[in-house]
């Protein structure tokens, strides 16, 4: 037994820096920022002029530091983990000062500072860090409306509101970072589960789970149906890039909820003639555009309309496809013939051409934007559903179901479809980019919404006329598509690495 | 730590209460007064028509309409065609209309457009068309006050229209290979292609000069049968006509087929001078040729009566133009000339059309072959007008009224015109005879200084016509022009960039900077005839109804804000004739009045 312990020992010296998530995390992290940092250097050299801005140049030298800061840490964790086998608790206690990156805004450093501080990380915990980061953007995204000229009149009590839910969080991550694995569930957790949930109204969906996770943790403990569910959590919390990923989607939602109350929708739809193609100030963080309307809120009223054609335009053919896939795969024979080759003719149809016949017969708004990017994924969703039906029909578990009597539907929505989910999931979370993707693009040939509604495609297409004069308003919104579906793609990747029983 | 953070946090949000500004602070009135014009029921809805080309306008339309208290449903069509549809069937309260007069005379902007039965006219107020009328006999000193009048009626009593902007006439040049000084931007007429030379004139005959046009359709090369953007420049620079227009639109003889001319006492007979050196060209295996076939009297008839019967040829596009035009007929005695006054002057028309000539009238001759300028035997043109009509002179000016070969037309248009079929009969000018492939026929005869040879998708080759006034200044310069058509303007920008094409009419606003910018380029602008404004529906819809209605939206139109979006490229308008015509009326923006126009309307509901 000794022995057995020992070698392990010695396997995990040998191997520590390839097992050890510090590390890669760590070495990531420093790569990311230097481009970053770069990229700041980069800007705050005016070259036609040979002069250095001094705003830009002064960002650029924090995240200097903190980049050097980041290359000594992982230096001296692959010197920790060469020497010892583990991480130093010195080395460890140097996350504190990477922490002090959240005010240059640099998720990345503090992502994994918050990872280097905690030896053993539970999902909670990285959860509670996420949701601290989030709400922590927020105020910081719509403290920006200060420089303002004016603000909207819910600015103020909005965001003494979510700086009182930025303390009661933090609050939170101190509790669960208190906490010790495996111990008994805390008496605490569902009172402070109810109001946790309750911030989750400003859209940090990180606070959903977190609640959720709280009030369900006693009942669930030990209930092997919810065990699964967990490990996928758990797989998710570890893979840094999926977390960021999904870091940047609950972002864009949590904004586009709180823009409700801190944003003027005026600033972004009203033209100004007096401040027409501005270039970033603190006053227009992003500029404005050719009507002298702020692009920073543009973009920000635009992820409102980005997020929910995506993601509705993901979850009608996720449920219609699903269903009809479902149908079909159980019952087989004629109706899955019936069924399959209605959808092949649907299928055979170009979807962005059926997406344009549609916006053409019924007029271009969100609503029918929606549904013509919906019809065209419904086959696709379908054959993956029908495919995974097929499967877990032939499980012994089913079988035993029809034994005892069950019906066909609820054999179908209780064991079937329930275990043929997961690659939807991955297939959703991946095509949601496309949406987005397909949005802006109808938007960019003028077939989406109205072109005076910030939408990012709209906004691309007017900086796509300014490409060489004022590169800014076409940079910022394609930045922001990118980094949504991109995002997407991240999670996605996560979802299917938790999601995927081999990888067990 | 919570406990020392709380009252910190509520001292710096007290704080900051103190110094921001929320929205309703700056408001000047209340925000639900200022903002949707009453409750959110009693707004008006405008729907704005227009096509995605003109965006901006629309959005900047929409904008102050919102901020006027109206509610705005925007219908935005891809191109012209579903435009126009839409404009038919009726759906819309304003569209963004553009009218360009492309003959630089007030009476043409305003004719088709806004008199009853015009040909693009949805509107019909006896006052108006009485104006109209009045103006047309008028001369350039007295029409200033009718259209005035005119512009009082339309736009403030009526507000048929309400009024956007006059834009810039544009043009890049690439100053590097052309001589930027031989490139002319005129107001109203296209660009002469034969003043046009490289900076080393040696390149003249080895290199084409290339240009570039949007659409690579022709409607017809039968200069009677177009009057679009696809054949306005190409017939312009392919049949000579009896005037021009200088850049800044007066009337000239320079260039044209005419020596001299003048306007006979009573302004309703004109008499032209022909010059004898000009000859059409025809392509002979792709190659211009000179027929020896001198442009005359007998074709300058031909095509004048043509031009203004409706029935001369299927199609026919442009006759409205030339309906005044009462006869033409050849002079052939020489005391005619000497008995009839000159309008405005005791002079002679004879002295007018003799001025500056190396030879004078010797004898007027009726057969074109017989004419010998140098001997003195010339050919004189008389045109009458059904009523006094001055500005006659500018629709002869105009490309449709170019002259084409009496001897050729006929023998090419020889199908009959009621019973025209288009699958069969091949008329003179058909697109089809120039492009390249199996029903390549080229039967074009010009009289001016240039010949299409052959066209495809993506080019057409023209060639100098070697017998256009040979050894003077109007002789062609360039022997070759290669016409590239590009869809995108932002490619024919970038084609212009890399010196692909070097001549780019028409620079998008938003674009002049970086032309500017090019060392290589040259930018040259001026006010065109272009004027683009709102119309307003005249059927079925409640501002067709409503004068108050149309007001209130005609009053929210702010010219300054839509200048300052533009840049300073745009100029203030407040009808189509305002480029031509200086009335000195002016609109202006007046929220006030706006609302209580609007106010009234909803109250009469």
């Amino acid at each position: 037994m000794s022995t057995i312990l020992k070698e392990n020992e010695s396997f995990y010296k040998r191997h520590a820096l390839k097992l050890s998530p510090e590390y890669t995390q760590g070495s990531f992290t420093w790569i990311t920022t230097l481009a970053l940092t770069v990229v700041f250097l980069l800007s705050s050299i005016d070259f036609s002029e040979k002069a250095v801005k001094p705003s830009v140049f002064g960002v650029f030298t924090a995240y200097a530091l903190f980049t050097l800061i980041q290359m000594i840490i992982t230096l001296k964790i692959k010197q920790d983990l060469k020497k010892l086998g583990f991480i130093r608790q010195s080395t460890r206690m140097l996350g504190y000062i990477q922490l002090l990156s959240i005010f240059t805004g640099n998720i990345f450093v503090t992502a994994f500072a918050f990872q280097l501080i905690k030896k053993k990380k539970t999902p909670e915990y990285v959860f509670a860090v996420y949701m601290l980061l989030i709400q922590f953007f927020v105020i910081a995204v719509s403290a920006l409306n200060l420089f303002k000229p004016y603000v909207s009149d819910t600015f103020l009590p909005a965001m003494f509101v979510f700086l009182i839910i930025a303390l009661f969080q933090l609050a939170v991550l101190f509790l669960i970072a208190k906490e010790k694995k495996g111990a008994k569930v805390a008496g605490w957790k569902p009172f402070i589960g109810i109001p946790l949930l309750l911030t989750a109204l400003t859209g940090n969906l990180f606070a959903l789970v977190l609640g959720w996770n709280m009030l369900m943790e006693k009942r669930n403990r030990n209930n092997p149906s919810t065990g699964k569910w967990y490990k996928v959590w758990e797989k998710i919390a570890s893979n840094t890039t999926s977390m960021l990923g999904l870091f940047f989607i609950i972002f864009v939602f949590a904004i586009s909820v709180c823009s409700y109350l801190t944003f003027d929708y005026g600033m972004a739809i009203e033209n100004n003639y007096s401040a027409i193609l501005q270039a970033p100030s603190l006053v227009y963080p992003l500029g404005t555009d050719n009507f002298g309307r702020d692009l920073f809120s543009r973009i920000v009223f635009g992820a409102r309309i980005s997020l929910i054609v995506g993601l509705l335009s993901t979850a009608i053919p996720f449920i219609i496809g699903g269903i009809l896939g479902a149908i079909s795969g159980y019952y087989g024979q004629r109706t899955d013939n019936i069924i399959m080759r209605v959808l092949d003719i649907l299928y055979a149809i170009p979807g962005i051409l059926l997406a344009i016949v549609i916006i053409a017969a019924f007029g271009s708004n969100t609503m029918t934007l929606v549904i013509a990017l919906s019809v065209g994924s419904i086959p696709t969703y379908a054959r993956t559903m029908r495919a995974n039906v097929l499967m877990v029909s032939n499980y012994e578990y089913v079988d035993s179901a029809r034994a005892l009597g069950a019906s066909n539907l609820s054999i179908i929505f209780k064991q079937v479809v329930p275990n043929s989910l997961a690659p939807m999931i991955v297939k959703a979370t991946l095509t949601i980019g496309g949406a987005v993707i397909a949005t802006s693009s109808l938007s960019y040939l003028g077939l989406g919404v109205e072109p005076h509604i910030p939408e990012w495609g709209n906004i691309l297409k007017i900086g796509s006329t300014y490409l060489e004069s004022h590169s800014y308003l076409a940079i910022y919104p394609g930045l922001a598509i990118i980094a949504l579906v991109l995002s997407f793609n991240f999670l996605g990747d996560g979802l299917r690495d938790a999601l995927d029983p081999k990888l067990d | 730590m919570k406990k020392t953070l709380l009252p910190l946090l509520l001292a710096f949000v007290l704080m900051l209460a103190g110094c921001v500004k929320t929205k309703s602070d700056v408001a000047e009135k209340p925000a639900a007064d200022s903002k949707s014009g009453g409750n959110a029921s009693e707004q008006v809805e405008i729907e704005v028509l227009g096509m995605s080309s003109g965006e901006e306008d629309l959005n900047i339309v929409r904008d102050q309409l919102v901020k006027n208290g109206f509610k705005v449903k925007l219908n935005i069509q891809p191109d012209y065609g579903s435009f126009k549809a839409q404009q038919d069937a009726g759906n819309f309260d304003v569209a963004v209309s553009g009218w360009t007069t492309v003959t630089g005379n007030p009476d043409y902007a305003v004719r088709s457009l806004f008199k009853s039965g015009g040909d693009y006219s949805i509107m019909a107020d006896p006052e108006i068309d009485k104006l109209i009328d009045k103006a047309s006999t008028q001369t350039a000193k007295d029409y200033v006050k009718t259209y005035k009048e005119l512009e009082q009626r339309l736009v403030f009593d009526k507000a048929y229209i309400a009024p956007l902007y006059i834009s810039l006439k544009t043009q890049a040049v690439n100053k590097d290979v052309l001589n930027p000084k031989s490139v002319r931007l005129s107001k109203s007429r296209s660009l002469a292609w034969e003043t046009i030379d490289f900076n080393d004139e040696a390149k003249r005959e080895t290199e084409p000069f290339i240009l570039s046009q949007a659409n690579p359709t022709l409607t017809s090369l039968d200069p009677i049968k177009g009057n679009d953007g696809s054949i306005n420049m190409i017939n312009t620079n392919m049949y000579v006509r009896l005037i021009n227009l200088t850049d800044d639109d007066k009337i000239t003889a320079d260039g044209s087929l005419s020596r001299n001319y003048s306007i006979a006492d009573g302004n309703s007979e004109y008499y032209f001078l022909l010059r004898g050196d000009i000859n059409f060209a025809k392509i002979t295996d792709k190659k211009a040729v000179d027929t020896g076939e001198r442009v005359g009297a007998d074709d300058v008839i031909f095509s004048l009566d043509r031009a203004k019967d409706k029935n001369s040829v299927p199609d026919h596009r442009t006759y409205s133009l030339h309906e005044h035009i009462k006869t033409a007929e050849v002079v052939t005695d020489v005391s005619a000339l000497e008995k009839v006054k000159q309008s405005g002057s005791d002079k002679s028309v004879r002295e007018a059309l003799e001025k500056g000539l190396d030879t004078p009238i010797s004898t007027l001759v009726d057969d074109k072959t017989q004419v010998n300028n140098k001997e003195g035997k010339y050919q004189v043109v008389k045109v009458t007008t059904t009523e006094p009509f001055p500005q006659v002179l500018n629709y002869l000016a105009h490309q449709s009224a170019g002259i084409v070969s009496k001897k050729q037309v006929e023998s090419i248009n020889t199908y009959d015109v009621a019973s025209f079929d288009v699958t069969k009969d091949i008329p003179y000018g058909d697109q089809n005879t120039v492009t390249e492939g199996d029903k390549y026929n080229n039967t074009l005869y010009t009289s001016g200084p240039y010949i299409l040879s052959y066209k495809n998708d993506y080019e057409a080759i023209f060639h100098k016509n070697p017998g256009y006034m040979k050894g003077t200044e109007h002789e062609p310069k360039i022997s070759n022009i290669k016409l590239r058509f590009i869809k995108d303007i932002d490619s024919s920008l970038s084609a212009l960039r890399n010196g692909e094409i070097y001549v780019l009419y028409g620079v998008p606003e938003n674009k002049q900077d970086v032309v500017e910018s090019d060392s290589k380029l040259k930018l040259q602008s001026m006010e065109s005839n272009g004027v683009t404004y709102l119309l307003f529906n005249t059927k079925n819809r409640d501002v067709a109804k409503s004068e108050d209605l149309r007001k209130a939206v005609l009053y929210s139109i702010n010219q300054d804000e839509i200048i300052s979006y533009y840049q300073g490229k745009k100029i203030k308008a407040v009808s189509t004739v305002s480029p031509i015509v200086k009335t000195g009326n002016e609109l202006k923006a007046d929220p006030a009045k706006a609302k209580e126009f609007l106010n009234k309307y909803l109250s009469s509901k």
